[in-house]
């Protein structure tokens, strides 16, 4: 049905994993290649070996040094997913809330939208400042930031999704007698479930790939913080170790969110 | 006289646009009485959705009145429609369709899985409640779409070329179960169509309306027999339903010329 229209079709699961896991392959061995080759000094690219060694190393919390600076690349973990889950939770609440105004109120949406798109724009670590000015230095700027940051994807998504709505199902449950309260509930948000879904897969991705971000200011407990403290020592290969575990557990955080949006609405693209 | 389901009275209605506004329907009067079964046939453009758009309460008429057991019509008080398209929610299975409907209408919860049983049985869909609206083919899910409408017990069902888009023998036998929907006298069906034959095998009454703006071109009783038991081939098969189809194609082919 849907895979006779222009689209072309996807690749069959087992298929597509053997792709995937081939073209990781593919990858570690040229990059393998070019430690070997010794273009640059080792200090400078290390290996998929030592790489793994710090893995190793730094999830070891007996290791002398407690993990990585006082704890483990796991605890690290934990620290910075806990930071990105609070601040997507409380972007995706507001988002989805202001976006259903917008998209159902239009004085709402004039008044709103430019505020939303000034923010989409700004860097988030141009406001990590005045976070940490308003908020100290703990907890609550790191997860306002995340919040600042996931919020305006949702809440365009959400927007555009209501009113994107196909009329015909409004007019259907009209034709019913459902008042205008049924309407939203019933049909408005059921019917951009599947918009509003992409727009939180969004949102959770801007969050994590701001945690670094929000971790500058006194975060050194967590995975971003990892990275920052690193670089200051010249240790590549931990620098390497926060990108890489930061970029699998961002896979696996949309993977699971696309499957959620697969399950939540199996209609999508049928009617 | 007992009261009027429907009543129009000098209804006429058009569309603004740029060069000003443009009359799609009427003036026209008609009135609609319980266990009547009104089929609307009209070229395209003739005003037809306009009219149904009307009656339903989703457009104000520009002049004239129109009532709905006395008082103006609103969309979904005393009033179902099946549209072309069934528009079912496909994030709801197919009995849920009903029960949404059941619960806008105020059914109460624990009667709901019963009716939406005999709601199904009534359209010859016994066992399709838990399926996905996309899985059931075109035909069944304008059956469902009926059966939503039913489910609120509208006093007046609108349908707006429910079968068009169906193939011919579903089409038929859709028709053959949808022309007993006035039979028990307590309803009353306005239904719209371009296509003569199906006028002339559900109506208890056709009206022609004329090309833009549509105004009443013939009203015609259908003397043909109703009730369950008829062999609809022996119907359409009848002496006096080819002259009636003569009848009303011509007046059609009138108005469109």
């Amino acid at each position: 049905m849907a895979e006779s229209r222009t689209r072309a079709r996807p690749l069959s699961g087992t298929h597509a994993v053997l792709v995937r896991v081939a073209a990781v392959a593919v990858l570690l061995a040229i990059w393998e290649l070019l430690v070997l080759a010794e273009f640059w000094p080792p200090a400078v690219l290390p290996g998929p070996a030592a790489v793994w060694d710090q893995l190793l190393a730094t999830a070891d919390a007996g290791n002398g040094q407690g993990g990585y600076a006082g704890s483990t690349v796991v605890e690290r973990l934990g620290v910075s997913l806990r930071r990105v889950g609070y601040g997507s939770a409380y972007g995706v609440l507001l988002g989805v809330g202001l976006g259903l105004l917008m998209g159902l109120v239009p004085l709402i949406r004039a008044i709103t939208e430019p505020f939303v798109t000034f923010l989409r724009a700004l860097p988030p670590l141009a406001y990590l400042s005045l976070l940490v000015i308003w908020f100290g230095i703990d907890e609550e700027p790191k997860v306002y930031l995340l919040m600042v940051a996931a919020f305006p994807p949702v809440a365009v998504a959400t927007a555009a999704a209501v009113t994107g709505v196909n009329k015909q199902y409004v007019e259907a449950a009209a034709a019913l007698g459902a008042s205008r309260l049924r309407v939203v509930t019933t049909v408005v948000l059921p019917a951009s479930a599947p918009e509003i879904l992409t727009g939180i897969r969004l949102a959770v991705g801007i969050a994590y790939s701001s945690v670094v971000a929000a971790e500058t200011v006194n975060g050194a407990d967590g995975i971003g913080g990892m990275v920052l403290n690193a670089q200051r020592y010249n240790q590549t290969a931990v620098v390497l170790l926060g990108l890489i575990v930061i970029g699998v557990t961002g896979l696996i955080i949309d993977s699971a969110i696309l499957a959620v949006q697969r399950a939540l609405s199996p209609w999508r693209g049928l009617a | 006289m007992a009261e009027a389901l429907v009543e129009l009275v000098g209804v006429e209605h058009s569309y603004k646009s740029k060069g000003g506004p443009v009359p799609a329907l009427g003036p026209l009067d008609l009135r609609v009485d319980p266990g009547e079964f009104v089929v609307v046939v009209g070229p395209s453009g003739s005003g037809k959705s306009t009219f149904l758009r009307v009656v339903s309460g989703f457009e104000h008429p520009s002049g004239g009145a129109v009532r709905l057991l006395g008082r103006t019509p609103v969309p979904g008080r005393d009033v179902g429609v099946v549209f072309q398209q069934p528009r079912l929610f496909p994030w709801q299975s197919v009995g849920a369709n009903i029960g949404t409907s059941l619960r806008w209408a105020g059914v109460p919860r624990a009667d709901r899985p019963q009716r939406i049983v005999e709601l199904l049985e009534q359209v010859g869909l016994g066992a399709l409640g838990p399926r996905r609206t996309w899985e059931i083919s075109g035909g069944q899910q304008q059956r469902v779409a009926i059966a939503r409408a039913l489910a609120a017990q509208p006093r007046l069902l609108l349908m707006d070329e429910p079968f068009a888009a169906l193939d011919a023998m579903t089409r038929e036998r859709l028709q053959e179960d949808v022309r007993t929907l006035t039979d028990d006298g307590t309803r009353g069906v306005v239904f719209v169509t371009h296509s003569v034959d199906e006028a002339v095998f559900l109506a208890s009454r056709i009206v022609v309306l004329t090309d833009r703006p549509g105004r009443i071109a013939l009203d015609l009783p259908v003397p043909l027999p109703r009730g369950a038991g008829l062999s609809a081939d022996e119907l359409r098969g009848s002496a006096q339903y080819a002259a009636l189809r003569g009848e009303v194609a011509s007046a059609v082919r009138a108005v469109a010329a």
